[in-house]
This record gives structure tokens, C-alpha cells and sequence, in this order.
């Protein structure tokens, strides 16, 4: 097991009666892309801000790279960086000179600073921009140079907020591809975000809260091990005899949308037997399209309304996380 | 909080001024405007006989300084006090740019003093240009003739030079007071209007509100009356009651803001 580079334990906080975040644990790895899942309002960029020592937690411990992290008003220890929400500088300064200036708050020599922004503009792309003013630049420009200014903090640790919300297709790619090198080079990246398909493809670890509170930390692969079979729309000739027909097949899954016609869940042989079934039923099939991927399946069920169901506290192995899923279910 | 840290801090946000309009425009109008002054004194045929010392602007080149000096008391030392002050935290708010400030290797406590020290530093070299300008101004372009003073006493050149440097040196620590106090409102409203404009509104009212009747204490309380402290300094014999009054009031604004101010900052939940 790789070392521990961040460890939370039990952070909450509150503003006014509202719970933030509710005793929510957090450990991420070196040489790890631990993904942090939940809703839009879910708590993600508050416990990254909590994690920066930008907000102030009510209860908690926070140790990044082994050191305590002050509740509030500490220095963010070397090695540590990170990008909440989309990246803000000075506007009329260039993009060089604001990671000149960034650079000089984190001690560097100036020499040691030209050669580090020299290499964060070229590994984010930004090189030929690197001179013009940032008020001209468009925020997915604005995201590759908070990119670049993390990178000055040659990390070991590293926060990234929906790095990739404001990127087009491209620029996406490019910092995925970015993280994913971070965590082979040793570091830890926890990224946060809303997009179950993006932590799928980048992350081997992954916390999901939703309304403040964990509902599931541990492995992608253990989340994957419960998530449950895919969901496909369904639009038949006769909806209510397919209906009937599925609730006597096995593993497989059918139910009325409320939007008129038939969600599907099943593994794709059952699905295939399934559909057979109706065409010698004399049911035509007019349309059968993917819904959502297996995970993303899990995550909405995991995070829909305000019923809270959780899989396993961080702490917990894929056994514990397979009884908490059954106790849930 | 080091040393070093804090004087990082310092020299980025000397980076930040050097690259603002602002602050090169403050710096210029201190350096030209007492020339422009002395200038038009010297060819119009009028003179600014309702204001201390205005009488004497053709007859003696020291009485351009403290001309300046009394003018620049009502509104001047305020604004200039307060325009790198009042912006110097709301600025990051205003520009969204605290997240990244703060997490770099800078305590907050190091950002604060180094952003504090920056203001000040601001102030005592807007004050400075102001001083040393005017006093070249009038000595350039009037002369260096013996002054009157106040109690109509004759200063020799090198006596009107040492007071009239007193006497400038007696608006330093009320300038750094309302800049003290800029700071405070800039960070407590994380707005650049209201940290630059109230202190020169508040001191435009304290002067206003010295004018009428009332309690005494209130008056002597009101950071405003230290910019007028001077005139005991061209008082024959000088007289220093309103100076040492003065320094106290400024001192009690410039602890009491900053110490607020630091801790508004500490206190501070960064979410925007």
C-alpha cells in the first residue's frame, strides 16, 4: 500500500444550520487519482477549500504530506497544490508574470522560477499565450494557467477541482492526460468532480458524498463490484405485455418510466434473451438505447433525493463494503 | 510568520502597484501638482489669502509647502492614504484571486503583513513626494526668503526648513492611521470604493464636525484634528499639546484597524 499523502479525518462544517460537511473522511495515496464524486452542491469544493486551509473547519483533523494542517490560517505546506473552481488572476498582468508573481510567494529563486514556469507553460500548452495580458484570456486558458501555477509548487500533493469543466474536448484530454501523469510520477490527485465517467476512466480510488456526508470511499474497482447491471430505455409496440413477460425472467429488471415507456436493467445476455422474447411475443421493439453506464447508475442512485445511502465508510474493505450494501438495499 | 515571507509578500505587491495606473497617477500629481501651485502662484495676481500661510506665496518659497500641507489636509492625505490601502485587500475579492494567494506557501499572516506593510509604505512615500516636491517647488520657483510665522516672527531659511519638515513629519502617523483604516474597510467590505472613499468622506465629515459645537472629546477623538496639529510648530513659542494629542489619536486608530483588520482576515472563510 502506497504511502498516505492526505489524510481527513471527521471534517465538518457548518455555515449558520446548514451542515457543509458532516464528519467526512478523506485518505488519499501517493501515486493515486482518488476521485471525488457527488451532485452539483454536494460539498466537493468545500472540503477541497477545507482541505487548502481556505475555509476554516468547525471539527477535524487534516494532515497533508504528514503535516498537521492548522484550522485555519496556516501556510499550505510545499508540496501541496490546487486549483478550486475555475483559476483567477490578475488581469492585467500577463500569464507569466502572474506565475512570476506566485512563484515568488512560494520562495522560489528567480532563476529556479523561470526555469519551473518555463516548463509549466510548455506542459499546459499556454506557451505562445504566456505574454499577453489574462484578461484576455478565455477560462479554458485561465484553467491551463492555474494548471501551470500548481505545477510551480512541483507537487506531491494535488487538488483539482472539475479541472476540465470549462476545457473543450481537447484541452480535456490534455489534462487528464496531465493528472494521470502526476499520479505515475508519485503524487497524489484528488479530483474532484460530478462526472462518474471521467473518475471511471481516471481513478483507481473514489469518495462519493452527497449533502455533506461520505457515502462511499474506497476502491473504483469495489464501487464497480456493486454497481448494478446497465439501464436501457425501452419503447415496445405493447408496454404493458413486455412488462409482463419480464416479470418472469430472472436478473432481469423492467419498470414503467414515468416518462412513458420501460427502463431496462440487466447484463447485456439477459437484455439480448429479453428482446428475443418479445419478438416471438409478436412485440416490436422501437427503441432500446443506453441509458447510463453501470457506475453512473450507481452514483445517481447513490446521490438521488434525499434518501442518503451509503455504501461503506472510507476505513472500510470491499467485504464491509458489500454488507453495507446489502444492509442499504 | 518570517521575515522573509512576509517581505515576499511585499515584493509582489510592490509588482502589482508598479504595473497599476493608480498608483503611478497618485505618485505624479504628488510630484507635479506643487509645481503646477507654485507656478500659477507666481503669475496670477490673486492669492490664497483665506488659507494659512497663502498670503505669503510670493514672499517666501517655504510658505508653499505648508500652503500644500493646509490644502492637502482636507481631502488630499485622505485619498492618498487610502488608495492603495482601501484596494490592497479587496482587490483579490474584486479579482477572485485569494484562492490562489493563500494557497501558497504564505501564512495568512505573512499576506497580511506584507500587504499592510505595502500600504503603509505607499502612504509615507505619497507623503514624502507631496513634502519634498512642494518644498522644491517653492524654493525653486519663489526663493528661499526668510518666512513669517503664525505669531509674526521672522524664520531664517534653515529655521523655516527644520519646522516646516517638523510639520510634515506630524502628518505621518495620521496618514498612516486613515490608512490603517482603509485597510480595515477594505478587507471588512472586500470593497475598493468603500475602502478608498469612506476615509476621505469620514475625514471631510470630522473636519465638517469640528466646525460646530460639541463635546470637546469628541473632537480631539477625531483622527482629522491631527492633520491640523502642525500650527503649533509656526507658533511662537511653538506650542505641542495638539501634536501630542494628535499622535496618540493616530496611533489608537492605526492599532485598533489593523488589529481588526487582522483579525477579520484570520477569521475569513474564503468561499468566492
Amino acid at each position: 500500500m502506497e504511502r498516505v499523502a492526505l489524510e481527513a479525518l471527521g471534517v465538518s462544517k457548518a455555515y449558520g444550520t446548514r451542515d457543509a460537511l458532516c464528519t467526512v473522511d478523506l485518505i488519499a495515496r501517493h501515486g493515486q487519482l482518488h476521485g471525488l464524486l457527488g451532485p452539483n452542491g454536494a460539498g466537493k469544493t468545500t472540503l477541497m477549500r477545507v482541505l487548502l486551509g481556505l475555509v476554516r473547519r468547525d471539527a477535524g483533523t487534516v494532515r497533508l504530506l504528514g503535516r498537521d494542517l492548522a484550522a485555519a490560517a496556516g501556510a499550505v505546506p510545499d508540496g501541496v497544490a490546487g486549483l478550486v473552481e475555475v483559476p483567477a488572476f490578475y488581469p492585467y498582468l500577463s500569464g507569466r508574470r502572474n506565475l512570476e508573481l506566485l512563484a515568488r510567494l512560494d520562495g522560489a529563486s528567480r532563476s529556479l522560477s523561470r526555469t519551473r514556469i518555463a516548463a509549466a507553460l510548455d506542459q499546459t500548452g499556454l506557451g505562445a499565450q504566456a505574454d499577453l495580458a489574462v484578461g484576455g484570456y478565455s477560462a479554458g486558458m485561465r484553467q491551463r494557467l492555474g494548471l501551470a501555477s500548481a505545477l510551480l509548487r512541483s507537487p506531491r500533493l494535488v487538488f483539482l477541482d472539475e479541472p476540465t469543466s470549462t476545457l473543450d474536448p481537447g484541452g480535456a484530454r490534455d489534462v487528464r492526460a496531465l493528472a494521470r501523469r502526476l499520479a505515475d510520477e508519485g503524487a497524489a490527485v484528488v479530483l474532484s468532480s460530478h462526472d462518474m465517467t471521467e473518475v471511471d476512466e481516471l481513478c483507481t480510488a473514489v469518495t462519493i458524498i452527497n449533502g455533506g456526508r461520505v457515502v462511499f470511499s474506497g476502491a473504483v474497482d469495489d464501487l464497480r463490484a456493486h454497481a448494478p447491471a446497465m439501464v436501457h430505455a425501452l419503447r415496445t409496440s405493447d408496454d404493458a405485455a413486455a412488462l409482463a413477460i419480464a416479470a418472469h425472467r430472472p436478473r432481469l429488471n423492467v419498470a414503467a418510466n414515468a416518462d412513458g415507456g420501460l427502463d431496462v436493467s440487466a447484463d447485456i445476455d439477459v437484455l439480448d434473451a429479453y428482446v428475443i422474447a418479445l419478438g416471438y411475443a409478436g412485440i416490436a421493439v422501437r427503441v432500446l438505447e443506453h441509458r447510463s453506464r453501470s457506475l453512473e447508475s450507481l452514483f445517481l442512485e447513490l446521490t438521488a433525493g434525499g434518501d442518503r445511502r451509503t455504501l461503506a465508510q472510507p476505513s472500510a474493505g470491499a467485504d464491509d463494503d458489500a454488507a453495507d450494501l446489502e444492509a442499504a438495499s | 510568520m518570517t521575515i522573509r515571507g512576509c517581505a515576499a509578500v511585499v515584493n509582489v505587491e510592490c509588482v502589482k502597484l508598479a504595473a497599476q495606473i493608480k498608483a503611478r497617477a497618485a505618485l505624479a500629481v504628488c510630484a507635479a501638482g506643487p509645481f503646477a501651485f507654485a507656478a500659477a502662484m507666481r503669475v496670477q495676481s490673486s492669492l490664497p489669502e483665506d488659507t494659512l500661510f497663502g498670503r505669503s506665496v510670493k514672499e517666501s518659497g517655504f510658505a508653499v509647502p505648508l500652503v500644500v500641507l493646509g490644502f492637502a489636509a482636507l481631502w488630499v492625505f485622505p485619498l492618498l492614504a487610502s488608495v492603495v490601502g482601501g484596494d490592497v485587500f479587496s482587490a483579490e475579492d474584486r479579482y477572485g484571486t485569494w484562492k490562489m494567494v493563500l494557497t501558497r506557501s504564505r501564512s495568512r499572516s505573512e499576506v497580511f503583513a506584507g500587504k499592510v506593510v505595502t500600504a503603509l509604505a505607499f502612504s509615507l512615500l505619497a507623503v514624502g513626494v507631496l513634502a519634498v516636491s512642494s518644498m522644491a517647488a517653492g524654493v525653486l520657483l519663489v526663493g528661499s526668503q526668510p518666512l513669517v510665522n503664525l505669531s509674526g516672527v521672522l524664520l531664517d531659511p534653515a529655521q523655516a526648513t527644520t519646522r516646516i519638515a517638523l510639520a510634515w513629519v506630524s502628518i505621518l502617523l495620521p496618514s498612516l492611521g486613515l490608512t490603517a483604516t482603509a485597510a480595515l474597510l477594505s478587507i471588512g467590505t472586500r470593497s475598493s470604493v468603500v475602502g478608498i472613499g469612506v476615509p476621505v468622506v469620514v475625514s471631510l465629515a470630522m473636519q465638517l464636525a469640528a466646525l460646530v459645537d460639541g463635546p470637546e472629546a469628541i473632537r480631539q477623538l477625531m483622527i482629522s484634528s491631527a492633520f491640523g496639529a502642525w500650527h503649533g510648530l509656526l507658533a511662537e513659542p511653538p506650542y505641542y499639546g495638539p501634536l501630542i494629542r494628535g499622535t496618540a489619536v493616530s496611533a489608537a486608530y492605526f492599532a485598533i484597524c489593523l488589529a481588526m483588520a487582522y483579525r477579520l482576515l484570520l477569521r475569513r472563510d474564503i468561499a468566492g
